[in-house]
């Protein structure tokens, strides 16, 4: 069947200031359902500033590797973490931005190329509309649909534009995006938790976009960076290159497994080896001495026992190398160290083992660092565990203004009236 | 080339996954959210056609009657209160008690005070004023009915005749038949409390008052033979002394049944009426069954008339 170009809107550009959702102060909702816990933050946009009023969290359960395994358990912690964060801010959430992680998430790279129409060779709108239509189009398997199209920078006869190529000669348009792609079902079921609190969610993103916002500069975008949001039970990348998001990835592989291991080494309780890795893993190992051991509690109770320190330390490095491993090797010829002049930016839960950071600059062969909030954000917020959250909120300010001026013209009246005193 | 015959293979997103959720499949909070939410929605569609009527009914007014929504209430002077009442009183007796000034508006009047006016007649039980626009002011009143008089002397002044109604209200009475007064009994034995310019409502007559009723439902001739009704001993002893126009005086008790008492009188009243030789002069039905008679001679006045 023949289809119409649909009219092309206007590209939106992650993370750029653009004019405010309305008048009236807007409370934006930022969830990150995660496999060990559920961060709700609670953003105030003034249509200026925005100020986070609100903070809740809770346990998750019904959660594996990202993905919504039990509604009703993952509904529960998730609708308490966020009258949790509304009870902390004494405001009523309007809108969600949801993070999005999970195996399902997968991207591809489709790119296009138009011969500029005009006959003195400038670059025409229209020329860009076709270029970016073109790139867009491909056909998804059945059941997937997109989360992000994910524009990298126009090129001109070869030469690489990092703004609009409006008004710029040359005889060769080129534009290539980074398509993510999950699952509907899984999608959906992310959609419905929050649709059960009767919240609208405004918004999906993937959370290493959100958290790579949050741990890194512009420059460092622009100098390239390989942001690694390690959680529980997932471990998502995003390489950035020439300011804009270049590959981004999932691994079905976080904290969680770290524990995993060192119970099945160990024959401890998941809440056991738990404690032992906060207390004594690490990322790298440390230990010479094989005698060496540690205390399970330390307080002399029934049941408490010792074990070799550098037991605990090989199983937990070894983990960590293989995860940094597999993420090195899914990038494939992606990741150029020479491209990654900004290195390698740990965030998220897992990112706090200690030497983490040394062993992923030993396995990425660049300089790796642990990811830090900006110096604005508030002390209780500065827990790489936020990141995500925070890195929503801003996504939500940059990109809602946008949305609500294309969605106010195509809402009705009564939806308008709704809206008012809802 | 014409761009409207370009196909291209069009991809679903998220934002095509429908957000609507069924309320049994949200959570007690997701529900009540959006019950609160449909509530606000409708108050507002609610508050939106109550103002867009309003200004329909200003615009309606604007257009048919430019004038007439800038002509205040003090245009108009209030007419001659209109009075609704149960009982006796009459015009002349509102315009004589409210006492309005001449050319006052509506708008002018201080309802309260008014209020406070008519009510300061005892013989007024409620009292309602309700201003109806431009010029109109009606006053609903509900008026008391007198049961007995007392004869009351306040200093020096001549003795006056004022009114008690059933709840122990003392009142003047204005606009009640003259024969209607007549016939209502004197109060005596009771003490009367100044209080403001009138006197403070009498507490204890209700016995006295039941048996009144009483006699003027079930034997209205004894009734009407009545003159005065002492209450001397009504706290004390529980008695309650009739003195009768013909000189008999009759001791009823408050305490027993006042039927059966009014009988046994009108059974002894209408035993001594065939006698002519004597007359009637005590009867004591305080005692129960046992009721003492004391005859005198024949009232000089009654043989005549026989």
């Amino acid at each position: 069947m023949v289809r119409p170009i649909r009219p092309f809107p206007r590209p939106i550009e992650l993370f750029q200031p653009t004019t405010p959702l309305s008048s009236r102060n807007t409370f934006i909702g930022a969830v990150e359902i995660g496999t060990s816990k559920i961060t709700v933050l609670v953003g105030e946009y003034t249509g200026k500033e925005l100020a986070i009023i609100g903070c809740g969290e809770c346990a998750s359960r019904g959660v594996t590797k990202g993905v919504v395994a039990d509604y009703k358990a993952a509904t529960e912690c998730t609708h308490s973490a966020i009258e949790l964060a509304e009870r902390d801010a004494g405001e009523r959430i309007d809108c969600v931005f949801m993070a999005q992680s999970g195996g399902h998430l997968e991207g591809f790279y489709n790119e296009a190329s138009v011969n500029v129409k005009a006959a003195d060779n400038m670059i025409e709108k229209e020329d860009i509309r076709t270029v970016c239509e073109l790139a867009k189009a491909k056909e998804l398997p059945p059941g997937r649909m997109v989360v992000h199209h994910i524009r990298r920078p126009f090129r001109v006869d070869g030469r690489i534009v990092p703004t609009s190529p409006e008004n710029l000669m040359g005889q060769k348009l080129e534009v290539g995006y980074w398509t993510v792609h999950g699952q509907e079902q899984r999608l959906a079921d992310h959609i419905h938790v929050i649709r059960g609190f009767n919240l609208e969610v405004r918004e999906l993103v993937l959370s290493s976009l959100a958290s790579g916002y949050m741990v890194t500069s512009p420059e460092e975008r622009q100098n390239g960076a390989l942001v690694l949001d390690i959680g529980g039970g997932t471990t998502d990348y995003v390489l950035y290159r020439n300011g804009v998001a270049h590959t981004t990835g999932i691994l079905p592989v976080g904290g969680a497994h770290v524990t995993s291991d060192l119970a099945v080494g160990l024959r401890l309780t998941e809440g056991q080896a738990e404690k032992l890795k906060l207390r004594h893993g690490r990322a790298l190992m440390q230990t010479r001495e094989r005698s060496e051991k540690v205390w399970l509690d330390g307080n002399f109770s029934i049941g408490d026992r010792q074990f070799p320190r550098q037991a605990i330390e090989q199983i937990t490095a070894a983990r960590a190398w293989e995860t940094l491993e597999v993420v090195k090797k899914k990038l494939g010829p992606s990741f150029v160290s020479e491209m990654c002049a900004s290195g390698v930016v740990l965030t998220g839960g897992g990112a706090k083992l200690p030497a983490l950071a040394e062993c992923a600059s030993r396995v990425f062969g660049v300089p790796a660092r642990l990811g830090e909030a900006p110096g604005w954000v508030a002390d209780n917020l500065r827990d790489p565990g936020f990141h995500t959250a925070l890195g929503l909120l801003y996504y939500g300010v940059n990109s809602q203004g946008e949305r609500a001026s294309a969605g106010r013209r195509r809402q009705g009246f009564l939806q308008s009236v709704t809206r008012l005193f809802a | 080339m014409n761009k409207d015959l370009i196909s291209l293979p069009m991809s679903r997103t998220w934002r095509d996954i429908p957000q609507h959720v069924r309320p049994r499949a949200m959570s007690p909070e997701g529900r009540r959210r959006m019950t609160v939410g449909l509530v606000r929605a409708g108050a507002g569609i609610m508050a939106a056609v109550v103002c867009a009527w309003v200004a329909w009914e200003l615009a309606l007014v604007v257009r048919n009657q430019p004038g007439g929504i800038l002509a205040s209430a003090n245009a108009h002077p209030v007419r001659p209160p209109i009075l609704l009442t149960d009982g006796v009183l009459d015009n002349r007796w509102l315009a004589r008690t409210l006492s309005l000034p001449k050319g006052s508006t509506l708008m002018s009047l201080d309802m309260i005070r008014l209020r406070e006016r008519v009510l300061a007649n005892g013989q007024i039980a409620s009292a309602a004023l309700v201003k109806h626009f431009p010029d109109t002011l009606e006053v609903r009143i509900s008026e008391r009915a007198p049961v007995g008089r007392i004869l009351a002397q306040v200093g020096k002044d001549a003795p006056r005749t004022l009114l008690v109604a059933r709840d122990g209200v003392v009142f003047e009475g204005w606009g009640f038949d003259g024969a209607m007064l007549e016939s209502l009994p004197y109060l005596g034995g009771i003490k009367l409390i100044r209080q403001g310019g009138g006197f403070a409502p009498l507490s204890g007559i209700a016995p006295a008052v039941e048996l009144m009723a009483m006699a003027k439902l079930e034997a209205d001739t004894l009734y009407q033979s009545w003159k005065a009704i002492d209450l001397s001993r009504l706290s004390s002893d529980g008695e309650i002394e009739v003195l009768a126009r013909d000189g008999m005086r009759a001791i009823f008790s408050a305490n027993g049944s006042y039927l059966r008492q009014l009988a046994r009188l009108n059974l002894l009243c209408a035993a001594a009426a065939g006698d002519p030789t004597r007359t009637l002069r005590v009867i004591d039905l305080a005692l129960g069954s046992d009721v003492p008679v004391t005859y005198g001679p024949p009232n000089p006045a009654v043989s005549a008339s026989h």
